[in-house]
């Protein structure tokens, strides 16, 4: 087909030279931070310098202790960040839907929301002990509140005419439930993931970092400990690189199949005011 | 279902609708001591100045709200909440985002089980009808604003509803579609037992499709007049109804009941 060739080639192209621009801004960062590291002089101790970083990073990769590191972190975030997700999206379901869930349970679900995950850590090693269960009920911890707070604004300002539109269509409680208050409350959920998932390393550095002996939170405090913060800062872009990933691999993609689609959320080409 | 041509479909006794408002510490009434009967198979058309109630109304018989006093009932039982027997096409729509239009007018189907074979084939047939066939793959966002209205349409009668609940539902499509959804609501309507409980500004719109047209006066919307259209169905023509001197005098008349209370 010709006639689409120019235009697939103008997608490709204006996708290129967005990739590019984001590129940029990282480029200039690094360069930015080699110049500060070689002018300055200081130790590299105190202040490694990129090439310092890739050297660490490289000794790692040799040794193989990046490698278990790294999936030992992965499998604690995402099974941390998916449990959380369900108890977030399932508790703001349970008080946004039902009255007598939110009287009793609402000012509870606020009390617990202010203690923050550092002062539950102690407390979660006493009770699990180093390990495992202990992380992964930080990471629920963390990534449940900003969830459910979302997906509860999410549900109350759900317009209530498509509600009643699917029951005067016939649809039972459960049916609303499916067809309506999930499909509507996505870009709440989508919301809500970016903030808990994000904030999930919070969690995932600090639990690591008391209650393990692996993993890139262990990984940057040892090092900061060993006095090699190379392998400190290799840990931190890590972590920056990963949310990239998720951002770019799977959220994003995931918003164009379905809130953008539907046109619940506009894109920054739909907003730009020329 | 057995339908008894004694009992009115609708009953609407005495009812009064408030809303409450916080802010105030009256409630607001929106409608006040309506009494009306809709025989079975009927097609009654609401008019009334803008505000007056007559969505209100509507709503309290789809069973989105409960009259502060009086009752409402459907086939003499007192309405409980919403149900498939009532379909609604409301004034915004309510067309679900996340849903093609294929989607949306099969989704009563979906909610009574029906296969997806099945009600594609039922909700296309529907989308045909409201001149809709090319639009099935898109969502509703990507409709003009009478598509949409012609879709909320569709869906609601794909559904097959007892009684169907229209709140200006032609007001945004241009004339053309107008005229023929219209003669299109009078067909289906006159094939089935439908009962048809219709909104409308459009007093030409009133006379074309009624049996009767309910007058509303502005707010609190009571009941201020109820005119027969004595017009025969076979002499409705819409190419040639405007020149009827019957069409002339009850479209004055119903002119002229809503517009003195509008001032
Ligand atoms: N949710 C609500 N809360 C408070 N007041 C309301 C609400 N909905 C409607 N009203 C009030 O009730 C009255 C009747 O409103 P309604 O929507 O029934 O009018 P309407 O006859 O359908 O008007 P229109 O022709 O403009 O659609 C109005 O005074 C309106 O302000
Ligand atoms: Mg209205």
């Amino acid at each position: 087909m010709p006639v689409n060739k120019p235009f697939l080639h103008g997608q490709f192209a204006k996708r290129g030279i967005k990739a590019a621009k984001g590129i940029t801004g990282i480029a200039v960062l690094f360069i930015a931070w080699q110049i500060g590291a070689s002018v300055s002089g200081v130790s590299s101790y105190f202040f490694p310098a990129p090439v310092d970083v890739y050297n660490a990073f490289r000794d790692m990769m040799h040794k193989g202790i990046l490698e278990v590191y790294l999936l030992d972190s992965l499998y604690r975030y995402v099974v941390g960040v998916f449990l959380g997700s369900l108890v977030g999206i399932g508790v703001a379901l349970a008080l946004g839907l039902n009255k007598a869930i939110a009287a009793v349970f609402a000012p509870l679900v606020g009390f617990f929301y202010a203690i923050v995950e550092s002062a539950w850590l102690p407390v979660f090693v006493i009770w699990f002990g180093y390990g495992i269960t202990t992380i992964l009920t930080l990471l629920i911890f963390v990534v449940a509140f900003p969830i459910l707070y979302n997906v509860l604004a999410g549900i109350q300002t759900l317009p209530i005419v498509y509600v009643n539109a699917a029951r005067s269509l016939g649809a039972t409680r459960w049916q609303i439930l499916r067809e309506v208050i999930l499909p509507g409350v996505l870009p709440s959920i989508v919301t809500g993931f970016r903030i808990g998932a994000g904030f999930a390393f919070r969690g995932l550095i600090i639990a690591e970092a008391i209650a393990a002996t692996s993993g890139i939170g262990f990984l940057i405090f040892d090092g900061a400990a060993n006095k090699q913060t190379d392998r400190t800062i290799v840990g931190m872009i890590i972590m920056g690189l990963l949310w990239l990933i998720i951002e770019l691999a799977y959220l994003r993609p995931f918003e164009r199949a379905t809130i953008q689609k539907w046109g619940l959320v506009t894109t920054a080409e739909q907003r730009e005011v020329q | 279902m057995i339908v008894n041509k004694e009992l009115p479909k609708i009953s609407v006794d005495n009812a009064s609708i408030a809303y409450t408002n916080q802010d105030f510490a009256e409630p607001h009434l929106a409608v006040k001591d309506v009494t009306l009967e809709v025989s079975a198979n009927e097609f009654l058309v609401v008019v009334g100045p803008s505000g007056c109630g007559k969505s209100s109304l509507l709503a309290a018989i789809a069973g989105f709200l409960t009259p502060q006093g009086g009752s409402i009932k459907l086939n003499g039982k007192q309405i409980e909440g919403p149900g498939a027997d009532r379909g609604v096409v409301f004034q915004d729509y309510a067309l679900l985002p996340w849903k093609t239009v294929l989607d949306n007018v099969g989704l009563g189907l979906k909610f009574r089980g029906m296969s997806k074979a099945e009600r594609d084939k039922i909700a296309r047939e529907h989308l045909a009808l409201c001149g809709l066939a090319d639009a099935e793959a898109k969502y509703p966002h990507q409709l003009s604003g009478g598509m949409r209205q012609r879709a909320a349409v569709a869906r609601t009668l794909a559904n097959q509803p007892e009684v169907m609940l229209m709140d200006e539902p032609f007001a945004a499509v241009d004339a053309q579609t107008r005229m023929t959804l219209q003669e299109e609501l009078v067909r289906i309507w006159q094939q089935t037992e439908v009962t048809v409980f219709f909104v409308t500004h459009s007093v030409e719109e009133a006379i074309f499709l009624g049996d009767r047209v309910m007058v509303l006066s502005s707010g609190p919307g009571e009941i201020k007049a109820m005119v027969d259209i004595d017009i025969e169905r076979k002499d409705r023509d819409l190419s040639s109804l405007n020149s009827n001197p019957r069409f002339q005098a009850l479209r004055d008349e119903i002119t002229r009941l809503v517009r003195q209370d509008a001032a």
